[in-house]
């Protein structure tokens, strides 16, 4: 038990010395590099290798016409079938800042939430040029897209998409504007039950496709329903989130057997019960119009 | 006593072992990475963005994020030693006190408020949790101290066990009303996972972790007294309530940092100071430099796996650590057959 206080102090102190010389060093050498790039280089011309980290971005740029151009993208972008061939930078809940590098893209086009913005911070300070988008409302899309033209040099085709979504989208509107607006309940997981809320993105979809969302104002946004509740809200059409895009018709006859005990709600009287696949019909993309026609012709025309 | 006696050059060289050591697998693991990198070419320098995609992948990514693992793994070890010896409890790790909830609730506060918050929201993560982390121990102090009115190591864990089921509650509440893309930020942020940070960030907490660990150090002899039980402690002329508080406060300090700069990685605060107290004995003075040392390259090593395994997928390091970890513990277990214990 012989220990020189002073001696085990000594060492202490001289770990804590390297330490700060090795980040004083290191921060050194970073804060050249942050000095010594410009991002602007490449703002002049129009982007070559363009890296997108998730799915309604990527179909976006595909839409622009820039197939060619877009290196990478997240291992979640499947659509169009042609972005499964691309490289690929991780998760898009967890991209990966190494992968993106090294794909050597000069433009990076992230969402806006948390680990997103972690990786675009990175990048933005390596010097890479990072267009960060907040897509979360269907009135976010067109800016959005306006965006994404403006920094890819498509803004031309950037307004003739919005026009094509716009049109799909006022024709689904006045197509079933003067008819009877049924109730809809949206069904995000059947067990346990979890149904859209009102103050959700699926409510707007479903008032644009002339329906309404069978559960009314609630504070949470995807509730869990009592029975009572359940066999209160007079839903005259069940639409039921796939889980898995694969086996659609299976789920759909196990969702009719599910909501079989609830045999006073009028969807399951007149056997309104589907499945659809959530990432054709809610992906906050270019298909959102097709996703809205496909809403209502499930709704009006049975 | 059967312990070998502890010299001050004994334990020096333990630590340099291991300071080597961790600083050799600091280096394999900045190599180490889902695309191959030239280290000549990376260490030529900065051609701008775009030119030497090695000094980026090195300097930009991987060296910050490997920093970054051994900061908050020294941290979360050195705070699972001090909860242990303070608490006299094997079980305690640096969450134990309610510094999980806390951290979480003031995470998934920013994570909520991002709107609101703006252009600040990157950074709000981190100081929002390093603010509930703090602000919760000061309660659990408060409670445990004052409330009880006596001073025990039980006290402090029942006032923990209280505040994290009330927070955690809290935590629950506000899941339930957060968007869904909110709700998945809220969920990989609790589980822990490194991320890459700007070298300010990561060179501020590292003084600050180390100044928190120099303070532990500093009272490592006392904590030794402390194990022995708070009669013994006084009979041996240490200020117990005095010490408490200062341990206490220094472990929550750095606990609170390597919250704030990662989410909770779980694991590494009770492994570690069990690993290191079963292969080189309870003193203090070893215990906590050891343990520093090889809580930072386990969870450089971690985070490594974390960032390739699935590459260029990433998992949250905080699966890594407790799916090997736990293996591990029980190995260290069985080959040394003495106790796990907090005393000496």
């Amino acid at each position: 038990m012989t220990i020189h206080k002073i001696t085990l102090r000594n060492i202490l102190l001289a770990a804590l010395v390297i330490l700060v010389a090795a980040i004083v060093l290191i921060r050194i050498c970073l804060h050249r590099s942050i000095h010594t790039t410009s991002p602007e280089v490449n703002s002049q011309s129009e982007p070559q290798r363009i890296v997108s980290l998730a799915p309604n971005i990527t179909e976006i740029l595909f839409e622009l016409g820039l197939a060619d151009k877009v290196i990478a993208v997240s291992n979640d972008c499947d659509w169009p079938p042609e972005a499964l061939g691309k490289e690929k930078i991780g998760s898009f809940w967890q991209p990966s800042v190494e992968a993106v590098i090294s794909c050597k893209p000069d433009l990076v086009i992230t969402l806006w939430f948390q680990q997103q913005s972690n990786v675009a911070d990175s990048l933005k300070r390596l010097g890479y040029k990072v267009l960060t988008l907040r897509l979360e409302k269907l009135d976010e899309l067109a800016p959005a897209i306006e965006k994404i033209g403006a920094a890819t040099g498509r803004s031309e085709e950037a307004e003739r998409l919005l026009g094509d979504i716009n049109a799909q989208i006022e024709r689904v509107k006045q197509k079933y504007d003067n008819q009877t607006r049924p109730r809809v309940l949206w069904v995000v997981q059947p067990e346990p039950l979890r149904v859209a809320g009102s103050n959700t993105f699926i409510t707007e979809l479903l008032e644009l496709a002339g329906a309404q969302n069978a559960i009314s104002l609630t504070s949470i946004q995807y509730p869990g329903l009592s029975t009572e509740e359940l066999l209160t809200c007079r839903a005259d059409v069940i639409i039921q989130a796939a889980m898995n895009k694969d086996t659609i018709e299976q789920q759909r006859r196990e969702a009719v057997e599910f909501w079989s005990k609830y045999k006073n709600l009028p969807a399951v009287r007149n056997n309104r019960i589907y499945v659809v696949d959530p990432d054709t019909i809610l992906r906050l993309g270019p298909r959102i119009g097709l996703g809205l026609e496909q809403i209502g012709r499930i709704i009006h025309e049975p | 006593m059967k312990a070998k006696t502890l010299t001050a050059r004994n334990v020096a060289a333990k630590t340099a072992a291991a300071l080597l050591l961790l600083i050799v697998i600091l280096f394999f693991c900045t190599l180490t990475g889902s695309h191959p990198v030239s280290l000549k070419n990376a260490l030529s320098g900065d051609e701008g963005q775009g030119h030497n995609i090695d000094y980026e992948i090195i300097f930009g990514s991987r060296l910050p994020r490997v920093l970054l693992a051994a900061i908050v793994g020294a941290a979360l070890a050195c705070a699972g030693v001090t909860l242990q010896a303070i608490l006299r409890n094997p079980l305690a790790d640096p969450y134990i006190l309610g510094i999980s909830s806390g951290a979480g609730l003031g995470g998934a506060l920013a994570i909520m408020l991002a709107s609101v918050l703006g252009s600040w929201a990157g950074v709000s993560v981190g100081i929002f949790a390093f603010a509930g982390a703090l602000g919760t121990v000061w309660l659990v102090w408060f409670i445990g101290h004052f409330a009880t009115g006596r001073s025990s190591a039980t006290s402090l864990l029942l006032a923990g066990v209280v505040v994290n089921a009330f927070f955690s509650a809290l935590i629950m509440f506000l899941t339930q009303i957060a968007k869904s893309y909110q709700l998945r930020e809220i969920w990989l942020w609790l589980m822990g996972s490194i991320t890459e940070k700007n070298l300010a960030v990561i060179g501020a907490s590292a003084i600050a972790v180390l100044l928190g660990l120099v303070g532990l150090f500093s009272i490592a002899q006392r904590l030794n007294v402390l194990t022995l039980g708070r009669a013994e402690a006084q009979g041996l002329g240490v200020a117990t309530a005095r010490t408490n508080l200062i341990a206490f406060a220094l472990a929550a300090f750095v606990t609170s940092v390597a919250v704030s700069l990662s989410g909770l990685i779980g694991f590494v605060g009770l492994i570690v100071p069990h690993g290191v107290r079963l292969i080189f004995g309870p003193d203090h003075r070893q215990l906590l430099p050891l343990s520093a040392l090889c809580g930072a390259a386990l969870l450089v090593i971690a985070d490594t796996l974390a960032r390739t395994v699935i590459a260029p997928a990433q998992l949250p390091v905080g699966i890594i650590t407790a799916i090997a970890g736990g293996p591990f513990f029980l190995i260290l277990l069985a080959r040394y057959n003495r106790k796990v214990s907090w005393t000496k």
